[in-house]
């Protein structure tokens, strides 16, 4: 029986230890596998010239006093010391492939810098040359009659204008929520539409902030939303940032609640971009 | 060993998951101003006497009348929940109800209830509030205050004034005039003094225990301060010529009052036992119509030295003077609300009379009444609502509230009284 | 281990259902205040004095003294005194010189716009306005006490009955007459 208890007894230790084992090195892992996830910042690695030697003491005064004192740990000090040296060997060892990587990056580096160098320069020589051609126009312009040259100037001061207007509408296309979806596609969503949609949510929750309750300072206050593609909130809205004010927390998430169902597309790809959302308020306006 | 690739995964998805997407922002500006919708259900009274459970009136009313609430019809509602857990929330919801109040009156003993209430939130599905009072059967009004108190302190975060007073000149008998206090809606009035001579601008001192008034009784104006439990008074100033404008410092220390016995109407300040007159702004024109800002440092007032009446402040400590109202030939009457950020005061706009507030900060004004013979317009002590004197058909004056957000304007319930001279009584902790 | 997992989840349960409802209040009213004595206003006059060094007859038998003409009347805001008064004034103005126990009263008053005090400023602005009118015939303020009404006697009616311009007057009483 006791026989039988003693291998009870081993068993759970084995198995407790086994599973601390187990936990140290998944522990271990997350944290090997988390620092594996930052990208590498070159920048941090120390770069050795060479394997590290001692540094020489300069105190010529306190040598006589160490040199006694390593006589006598000289067998302890000699096992350290060669325990040390493998030790730093081996560091030495890995900065050297650390540092050659290292010197390989920057190796590339540098010569991606030179290209890009040299396309600013071959940029420069277009622009030096177009400069060049419309010296030239100008004197050509210059030799004709009064006539041509105030025909010419009013011609392209029109062209000019026409280039402004079109700069200008192309920048209102952009502010406009597209309606067509015919604006650019990024990353597989139709930003004219997503901002569209953002409109609708942020003028449907306006409508219900009931401003008075937040006093009459230039207050802010952020919430974080999941949706459901019906519209309605899954779960409550979170609030990120008080307003300081309960009584404005309170009617801002009452406004939030209130504004449900919210519009939504029902393209998933959309609502997949706005299922979860950061809602900033600015109650009484910003200065 | 599976067990332990299986931990493995789990960890690595996990963290692969944890990775955070970038969030879309929206930006909402501004808001609008509106009136929380709030369901105010009769209280069910349980050997207490019939009609007691109409308290859901008092609360009805004091909600209504701050501007800030809009309270619903409930008459052809059946639901009657005497818990939140009984409360059918998408019913609510759909009358558009954002809050709910119900309560129970309990008959203690001889002319003694309990009241207990709660507030529900109906977005929230919960009891947000709830209390107890115990009190007589003729202080039903009184607890409905209470109630509506504690409500609006949860929903707005500022102090509830239904608890508080008011005070009124009567005119009756076509020359008598009665100074009276009543609740601030109008209800439980009481005469404090009884006079064939005119009374005017009766004042609450800070702590509201006493009020000062001008009484002609002497056939020229005086000022008195009559102490309201007690009923005594004394003689605060009767110098030679005019004595009157009463107005309490912050600190209840000392008055600011208006002498002319230098011929013109000037401001003197006066300690409260009469003692110490100092003459504060020297002019030939007139200044009356003093005023504390809340800080004790400027006085606001009156003065006609841009031809017509305009409102002036006097800094206590520099005796610097500068000009506050620049729109309009004719402003009057200036009362500062207790945060200082707002003066209320009386314009004449197009010939009409109307309530005027004023940005101190922005120096916005804003018409608060459309006259055409609206006056003495003052402050309720959370400078949420006003209270005013208008004229009605005949040779009636009336005074009502109106919100300071102009949604809500109401008469007080003073029957067919000729009332004037309105004063806000301050918050009682 | 078992225990301990149960001890812990019910303290969170029990702090769960601490955070949402407020406490709960229950406290007596204030009982209701005693009644409040009703003050009486004190109206008695003091007795009149009677002298034959007040000329009495000169007061009621001189017509420009004579009360349905005691009432100056000013323009709206305003307390200029016009000329058309000035006749009357320095009759009142030669009665006092002639008479110095005699003591006179000026009354200012305006119609009911805007508000109480400063409508009392303005009626005693006008009432200031006859004074110095008298102190320009000689007269000593020791003899005149200014007082205002203010809109205290204003008609309410006026701008209906287009009688405004009569309650914007100073009104000359003598304290024996």
């Amino acid at each position: 029986m006791k026989f039988l208890k003693l291998e009870n007894n081993d068993e759970l230790q084995a198995n407790l230890f086994s599973f601390a084992i187990h936990l140290a090195l998944f522990l271990v892992m997350i944290f090997s596998v988390g620092w594996q996830t930052k990208t590498p910042y070159y920048g941090e690695v120390e770069l050795w010239d060479s394997v590290p030697v001692q540094k020489k003491i300069n105190k010529t005064q306190a040598t006589p006093k160490k040199k006694i004192k390593q006589k006598q740990n000289t067998k302890v000090q000699k096992s350290a010391e060669a325990k040390a040296k493998a030790k730093a060997q081996k560091e030495a060892d890995i900065k050297l492939k650390k540092k050659k990587a290292a010197e390989k990056r920057a190796a590339e580096k540098k010569a991606k810098k030179l290209k890009k160098q040299k396309a600013i320069k071959e940029l420069k020589k277009k622009v030096l040359k177009q400069e060049k051609i419309d010296k030239l126009k100008k004197e050509m312009l210059e030799k004709e009659k009064v006539e041509r040259l105030q025909q010419q100037i009013i011609e392209q001061q029109k062209i000019e204008k026409m280039q402004a207007e079109l700069r200008e509408s192309e920048l209102k296309q952009q502010k406009k929520p597209a309606l067509e979806g015919e604006n650019e596609v990024k990353g597989g969503v139709n930003t004219g539409e997503l901002n569209k949609y953002k409109l609708l949510i942020q003028q449907k929750i306006q409508q219900n902030v009931n401003q008075q309750l937040c006093g009459l300072d230039y207050i802010t206050l952020e919430f974080r939303i999941s949706l459901m593609p019906t519209g309605e909130l899954l779960g409550q809205p979170k609030m990120t940032k008080s307003s300081n004010i309960n009584s404005c927390d309170d009617a801002v998430e009452r406004a939030i609640i209130q504004s449900q169902p919210l519009p939504l597309p029902k393209d998933s790809g959309l609502f997949s971009k706005l299922k979860n959302l950061e809602l900033k308020f600015h109650p009484n306006g910003v200065e | 060993m599976n067990k332990f690739l299986h931990i493995i995964f789990a960890g690595f998805l996990f963290f692969s998951s944890s990775v955070i997407h970038a969030l879309e922002v929206i930006e909402i500006l501004g808001g609008k101003a509106s009136q929380i919708p709030i369901a105010v259900m009769p209280f069910k009274s349980f050997g207490a006497q019939k009609d007691i459970g109409k308290i859901n009136s008092v609360i009805k009313g004091d909600l209504g009348r701050s501007g800030l609430f809009y309270p619903l019809d409930t008459r052809g509602v059946v639901a009657s929940p005497n818990s939140d857990k009984e409360v059918n929330f998408s019913q609510w919801k759909s009358l558009e109800a954002q809050f709910l109040i119900i309560g129970r009156i309990d008959f203690i003993q001889k002319e003694q209830i309990k009241v207990s209430w709660s507030l529900i939130d109906i977005y929230k599905q919960q009891t947000v509030l709830s209390g107890e009072y115990v009190g007589k059967n003729n202080q039903i009004r009184a607890i409905g205050h209470k109630v509506s108190d504690k409500v609006y302190e949860r929903l707005t975060g500022s102090k509830g004034v239904f608890h508080t007073k008011i005070a009124f000149v009567e005119k009756y008998n076509n020359q008598k005039f009665k100074l009276n206090i009543a609740d601030y809606d109008g209800y439980n009035i009481t005469t404090l003094l009884d006079s064939k001579m005119p009374i005017i601008s009766p004042r609450w001192s800070p702590d509201g225990k006493k009020i000062a008034y001008v009484s002609f009784e002497k056939e020229k104006p005086v000022i008195y301060i009559q102490e309201i439990a007690t009923g005594k008074r004394k003689l605060l100033a009767n110098f030679k010529g005019n004595n009157s404008a009463p107005a309490w410092s912050p600190d209840g220390k000392r008055l600011a009052i208006v002498l002319t016995y230098s011929t013109n109407s000037q401001i003197y300040l006066i300690n409260t036992d009469g003692s110490d007159v100092k003459r504060l702004v020297r002019s030939r024109s007139i200044t009356t119509e003093p005023s504390w800002s809340p800080d004790g440092k400027e006085i606001y007032y009156t003065s006609n030295q841009g031809g017509g009446p305009q409102i002036y402040k006097f800094n206590l400590e520099s005796s610097e003077v500068s000009r506050v109202t620049f729109e309009g030939k004719y402003n009057l009457y200036p009362s500062l609300s207790y945060d200082g950020k707002l003066l209320l005061y009386l314009t004449q706009d197009q010939g009409k009379f109307k309530v005027a507030l004023q940005n101190l900060q922005s120096n916005q004004v804003l018409k608060l009444t459309k006259g055409p013979l609206d006056e003495a317009p003052v402050f309720a002590p959370n400078g949420h609502m006003v209270l005013f004197v208008y004229k009605n058909y005949g040779k009636t004056t009336k005074i009502g509230t109106v919100s300071i957000n102009g949604l809500k304007i109401d008469p007080l319930p003073l029957g067919s009284r000729q009332v004037q001279e309105p004063a806000w009584g301050p918050i009682k902790n | 281990m078992k225990k301990s997992i149960l001890l812990t989840a019910l303290l969170g349960a029990l702090l769960a259902g601490c955070a949402s409802t407020e406490l709960q209040e229950s406290q007596p009213l204030n009982p209701p205040q005693p009644e409040l004595q009703s003050m009486q206003a004190d109206d008695n006059q003091g007795t009149a004095y009677t002298s034959p060094d007040l000329n009495l007859q000169e007061l009621r038998g001189n017509p420009l003294l004579a009360k349905d003409k005691r009432g100056i009347y000013f323009d709206f805001n305003k307390y200029v005194v016009k000329q058309e008064y000035m006749e009357v004034i320095q009759a009142h103005a030669k009665y006092l010189n002639e008479t110095p126990a005699a003591n006179m009263k000026i009354q200012g008053n305006t119609d009911y716009r805007g508000s109480h005090e400063y409508n009392l400023s303005l009626g005693q602005k006008r009432a200031v306005a006859v004074k110095e009118a008298l102190n320009s015939f000689g007269v000593d303020d020791s003899q005149i006490e200014t007082v205002s009404y203010g809109k205290e006697y204003a008609n309410l009616d006026c701008v209906e009955q287009n009688s405004c311009g009569e309650d914007r007057r100073a009104d000359i009483v003598y304290t024996v007459e």
